[in-house]
Formats: structure tokens, sequence, C-alpha cells
């Protein structure tokens, strides 16, 4: 078994009025199966209300499924017991990094996490040294995180997830608000983490560039997971991401279209590199 | 209709160990009907430099003229300055806060002091303007999808009928098409009432497909103030002050390095379209001995 599985994985948000009466019923993932492998590097897209965000907090436990089962490695999610190994197994890091950030000390807010596991100290301070490292945040240690960048906080912000050593980061829209070298710094980082320390990383974002070297996309829409391949497979299918208020990336479009326009380029450009290539061979 | 700026000088914490000069010596001249889009990395000073322009923000030092009147004389009326530059901030939605839609449209235009008719029908022009459905007008603000909260928040300043809209990072957070859509509008807008508008952008592909004049801000000072072709040119000086071209700058400066006689200058996917099918119909024009 993959370190997340779900079958037929439901999460409604009710609405009740003053008396308790429910109003309405909006069912946010709508029977979602999903089988993540250990280390694996997952993206999830989806317009804005398509059940990313919903979908995401299960993988935590911020939220438990209405119906349908979820396993996070091997933890059954609607056992309110299996909480704190959920919340250990899987970290979350969330779009704004003004919201996660604690301490006036960089290495005091990644100290945050493991100390609230109730990790000795000494131990507390080498997994800060390692976390920040792997970040490349190390010489910040002892600033104030509020004289940072964006993508300097959000960096910060994982490092006090990698300190808690979770076998799996889930990400949502981690670069919505930062600046191109910002949202660079963030995905290499995070790249870095699924490559070298073999952390399972699941990725929402509505850049399309940001996940041409995931391992697999599923697509969402209305609640249900309506695409799954990999980058590949997925940015072949221009049309139909449209329809599902997305895009590609540039270069993939570039390509398309040109190919619609009788070069004959094969489907599935991702990356600028290929599309040159591809363009002198042809030439 | 002009807003200058002369010789603008703006330092945050003037006085304290945290003093930082955040506006460095900026010239500026913003002319009627102008589509112009403002980048630059986090800190670079855009944000204060836009707070500048409907006077949120009081220059240290210099001056800044609105149609020839100097904004800090005592006597200037800043608050018609505010109806006349409105200032859409970054995730305006979470300034939503009335019970449905069209009240909070209509609270900008009441607080102008106009009657009571004339503020619904600005509220109503307005929401017309950013294409929202007119089902949804009296439904609650909170209930709408990201990109329809966008909108209103939108409107509302629309209803004010400025003669500059300024848009900070309208678009962060909304998905691909929520995007387009939102900056299709916005364009149109600029088309239809000849309102200037500066869009300030963190996506150098947005920037490179609507806007006419695109200023760079570093460290406090305008580094380039070009329309977006003549600005891309630099792509290598951009990176180095942690910007970049759009994607399809990189392909086209790629492809001229291998050999491939395409002109650089492209920037949207549709003139690189172009321009590589030009090469390709110009090599088989020729006699290939």
């Amino acid at each position: 078994m993959g370190i997340i599985k779900s079958e037929n994985l439901i999460f409604e948000y009710i609405r009740r009025d003053e008396e308790g009466n429910v109003e309405a019923i909006n069912r946010a993932v709508n029977g979602v199966n999903l089988d993540i492998k250990q280390g694996d590097f997952v993206a999830i897209l989806g317009h804005n209300g398509s059940g990313k965000s919903t979908l995401a907090k299960h993988l935590n436990a911020i939220l438990r499924p209405t119906e349908g089962d979820l396993w996070i490695d091997g933890h059954d999610a609607k056992d309110l017991n299996k909480l704190w190994d959920i919340r250990k197994t899987a970290g979350m890091v969330f779009q704004n990094p003004d919201n996660q950030i604690i301490a006036t000390v960089v290495e005091e807010d990644v100290g945050f996490g493991p100390e609230n596991l109730g990790i000795p100290t000494a131990e507390i301070w080498e997994r800060v040294d390692k976390a920040l490292k792997s970040v490349n945040m190390l010489k910040y240690r002892k600033h104030s995180p509020n004289k940072l960048s964006g993508g300097q906080k959000q960096r910060v912000a994982i490092a006090g997830i990698v300190a808690m050593q979770p076998k799996c980061i889930v990400l949502d829209e981690p670069t919505a608000m930062l600046d191109p070298n910002g949202r660079k710094e963030v995905i290499d980082t995070i790249t870095r983490l699924n490559r070298e320390e073999k952390v399972t990383v699941i990725l929402i974002t509505h850049y399309m560039e940001e996940v041409i070297g995931a391992d697999q996309i599923y697509v969402m829409d209305q609640g249900s997971v309506v695409m799954q391949g990999t980058p590949k497979e997925i940015f072949s299918r221009v049309w139909e991401l449209k329809k599902y208020r997305l895009d590609v990336p540039q270069v993939t479009l570039l390509a398309e279209e040109l190919r619609n326009s009788g070069l004959q380029l094969p489907e599935g450009i991702l990356t600028i590199d290929e599309l040159v290539d591809e363009i002198c061979q042809l030439y | 209709m002009s807003i200058i700026l002369d010789k603008v000088n703006y330092i945050y914490g003037s006085g304290t160990a945290y003093e930082i000069m955040a506006l460095k010596d900026i010239n500026l001249v913003i002319e009627d009907g102008q589509f112009i889009g403002i980048i630059g990395h986090t800190g670079s000073g855009k944000s204060t430099l836009i707070q500048h322009l409907n006077g949120l923000i009081k220059a240290t030092s210099g001056g800044i003229y609105y149609n020839g009147e100097d904004i800090s004389d005592s006597d200037f009326d800043k608050k018609k300055l505010r109806s006349k530059v409105g200032l859409v901030f970054q995730y305006p939605e979470h300034q939503l806060f009335e019970v449905n839609v069209f009240e909070d449209v209509c609270f900008g235009p009441r607080n102008l002091g106009l009657t009571e008719k004339e503020a619904q029908l600005r509220a109503f022009e307005a929401l017309r303007m950013v294409g929202f459905d007119e089902e949804l007008f009296y439904q609650s603000p909170f209930e709408l999808s990201g990109g329809q909260k966008r909108r209103v928040a939108i409107a509302g300043v629309l209803a004010m009928k400025p003669e500059v809209l300024i848009l900070d990072e309208p678009t962060a957070g909304l998905d691909p098409r929520g995007r387009d859509e939102i900056l299709d509008q916005i364009k149109k807008l600029h088309e239809t009432t000849n309102m200037s508008v500066i869009l300030v952008s963190h996506s150098m592909e947005d920037v490179a497909k609507y806007v006419s004049r695109l200023i760079v801000m570093n460290q406090g000072q305008i580094m380039f103030d070009d329309t977006p072709k003549e600005v891309f040119r630099h792509y290598k000086k951009l990176e180095e002050i942690g910007l970049a071209a759009p994607q399809v700058t990189y392909i086209m400066n790629q492809l001229n390095e291998k050999g491939i006689p395409v002109n650089t200058n492209a920037t949207t996917i549709e003139e690189a379209k172009e321009e590589i099918l030009r090469v390709f119909h110009n090599r088989k024009d020729e006699p290939s001995f």
C-alpha cells in the first residue's frame, strides 16, 4: 500500500441555520481514489473551488472524511486516536508565509514543531540545523522572520515542517504570493527534498510550469479527479485542460500552436530545451 | 489628466535605526489613457510607489502633481483624489463586508455623498463593467468563488468612477482561466473607458501580453521605463534583480544562439509562432542548391 491511499473519499460541508437545521450540503470532495507511493512527487491541479484544498486538508487530518476511506501511512484517517500519528506523517505548508510563522527568531520558529513532539532539546537543535540547511537558510538562523523576503519566509515555514521529519509534505499553493525569484527558490527546495531526502511531496498550484517535474499529476474538477497521468500525458491534452479552467506551460502551448500550423513537433513538449532541440532538428 | 512625480523620495522609519530608503529620486509622468505595468521583486518599492499616487503615503521629499495641482498642498482635496485614483489592493476580496454583492459595491459611491439612486446606478454599471452575473447581485459576497469575489472588489473601486485604476497583483491566487478573464476584462475596460490602468504584477507573461509601457523597479529606483519589448531585451539584467523575461523570450534567444535566424524580440506566444513560421517559410523558399 502506498503512503497515501483513499477509496471513494467524500467530504461534505454542511451549513446549518440558527436552529441547527441543515440548510445546504456542499459536496467538496466526491469519490476520490488516490494511491501515492512513498517518495513520489505528486501535483494536484484544479480551478478555484474544485476541491483541491479540501482534499489536501484530509491528508494531515485537519478535515476527516464524511464517507469513504483514507489511510495515511497505514493509519485510518477516520480514527480519532490516530490524529497525531497522521500529523507526524504528513506536514502541511500553506499559501501565506506570514500566517505560519510564530516565533521572533528563525531558529526558534523551526524548533517549535519538534519541541511540541516532545523531542529532547539536544536533538531539537540538531534537527533545526539540518532543516535550515536543507532549505538553504542556515545563515539566517538568528534573523527575525519579518525582515525576510516572501520566498525566504516560505522556506523557513518548510524548514519548520522538515524539522518534524514527516514522510510526506503537503504544500497548498506555496508560491501564490511570491515573486518569480521566490517561486523558484521554493520549487527548487521542495524538489531537492524530494530527490535527496526522499520526502513524498504533494504540491497544489496554479502555476503549470511548476509541475513539469512531477511523477504524477491529478487534475480535479467539482470534487472529483478527472485526469491523472505524467506531466507529458496531461499536458498533451491542451484543450481538455482548458475546459477545466487550466492551462499548459507557455512552452507546451507554443509547441502545440506550431504543430497545428504544420511543423512536425511531437506532443507534450514541456521544457525550453526540448522545444529548441526539436525545432533545430526540423530546420 | 495626468500624474507627475518630481524627484520623489520616501524613507521608512526616518530617524530610527531601521531607516530604509524605499523610493529614491523617482521621476515619472503618467499620461491620460495609458496601460502601464510595474514589475519588481518583493521589496523593490512597487507598493510604496503606487500608494503615493493616491496620497495614502506622503512623500518624504519631492512633489506629486495631479492635473497640475500639488497634492501635498494643504487645501488640496485628498478625498477627491482618492475617488479619482482608484487603488485595488492585493487580495481585495478580504475587504468585502456587506450583506450582499450590490450593497458592497454601493458603499463607495454612497460615501462620496451621492444620492441613493445615483449610487445604485453606479454600482449596477460597475458590476456590469467587470462582467458580473446579474443573478448573483443579491448573493452574500462570501459565498462566491475566488474570481467572482475579486470582480466584486474591483467593481467597488470602479463605482467611484476613477480616472486612474491601479491594481496590485489582481490575479494572485486565481486559476489560469480566472487570471485570463480578469485581465481580459481590465483590458476591455481600458479600451472602452480610456481610463489609465496601472498593473502591478509578478507575471512577466501577463505584462508582455497586456501593457504598452513597462516600469521596472529595483531598490527603490526606476531601472527601466519602456515598451515591454525593449525592457525584455535586457533579460539578463532582469535576472540579476530577481526577475525574468517571459518563457518565449528564452526560447527565441536559444534558437538564435543555435543558428536559427529568428528575431529575438517576440514576447508573446502569438509573436513567437509567427516569427518561427516565418523563418521556416523563408528557408523553404530558398533554392536548395
